[in-house]
């Protein structure tokens, strides 16, 4: 499937990019158009204004994702929701520590990437890291060492 | 602020009944920093991200009923630019000086109380310095006495 979004991806899209790759469609095909009107037809957009996977009462893109998915039973991603959202919107709605530096380094990964799927590729694996961290430290109920 | 001086601005409407959603959309745009520029109407300088934050406000209204345009501009008025950015700078120098202040009060409370409020202080520096596009030179001051508490020993003078 065809799944389209902003270009200059950031943590937000980043992460829905994730989902989508890993729990949803194993062969998801992403593109960035600049401009909205250009969004292909037989795409679906994500974590743009107006599409059903975006910001809606307050929750980001992800967080719409993972209840749109049906993903909301695994504890890790909803712990990894908790993470994107500070870190797109840092509102203090959630106790994330982990989400500035992932803002800040997803920032930055985006300032040196030659394309959005340059960073997707990074990305991928951080949020793949991020993931396991996330489950392991609920099994154990402590940080993984 | 972007080098061409351009401003992202967001018209909005929301309903006066409930108003919930309107002081939460309002509580939104103050810890953005926005100018108000009228009813309605507010700004921000515009780069990727100010343009973002404003979005996702946008579609927030839209989903509680009100209407919402984003729009791109340049002020054309250089004194009513300045008077906005005098405004928004004045209010994060407030920001900062209240940040000073509690830092130097809390200098003489014991160890732990001080290390709590320090903690506490840099999230707010950090919180502040993310509305501040204009860097406010308060920022210094403020980020001083904060790091002044943190190191500041028993007996209340600094390290």
């Amino acid at each position: 499937m065809k799944w389209a979004t902003r270009p200059g991806v950031h943590v937000d899209r980043a992460a829905c990019a994730w989902l989508i790759r890993r729990f949803v469609d194993h062969d998801a095909e992403f593109v960035f158009p600049a401009d909205l009107a250009a969004i292909p037809p037989d795409a679906t957009p994500f974590d743009v204004r107006g599409a059903a996977l975006g910001h809606h009462l307050g929750r980001c893109s992800f967080e719409t994702a993972l209840a749109s998915f049906g993903l909301t039973d695994d504890p890790a991603l909803e712990e990894i929701g908790h993470i994107i959202h500070e870190a797109d919107l840092a509102d203090e709605r959630y106790d994330a520590p982990a989400a500035a530096g992932l803002d800040i380094l997803i920032r930055g990964l985006t300032l040196t990437s030659r394309s959005d799927h340059d960073t997707l590729k990074i990305t991928d694996r951080l949020f793949d890291g991020l993931y396991e961290h996330t489950r392991r430290q609920l099994i154990t109920g402590r940080p993984p060492a | 602020m972007s080098q061409t001086d351009d401003w992202v601005l967001l018209a909005y409407r929301l309903p006066r009944v409930p108003s919930t959603p309107r002081s939460a959309v309002w509580r939104k745009l103050k810890r953005l920093g926005v100018a108000q520029l009228g009813d309605g109407l507010v700004a921000l300088p515009a780069d990727a991200r100010t343009r973002e934050q404003l979005e996702w406000v946008a579609e927030d209204v839209t989903d509680h009923g009100g209407e919402a345009t984003l729009w791109l501009g340049r002020p054309l008025d250089a004194n009513a630019r300045s008077a906005v950015v005098s405004r928004m700078t004045a209010a994060v120098a407030a920001e900062y000086e209240a940040v000073a202040a509690e830092a130097a009060a809390a200098r003489t409370a014991d160890p732990g109380a001080r290390h709590r409020v320090a903690a506490r202080l840099r999230r707010e520096l950090h919180r502040i310095q993310g509305r501040d596009f204009f860097r406010c030179p308060q920022f210094d001051a403020a980020r001083r006495a904060v790091e002044t508490l943190a190191a500041t020993n028993p007996a209340g003078i600094p390290a």
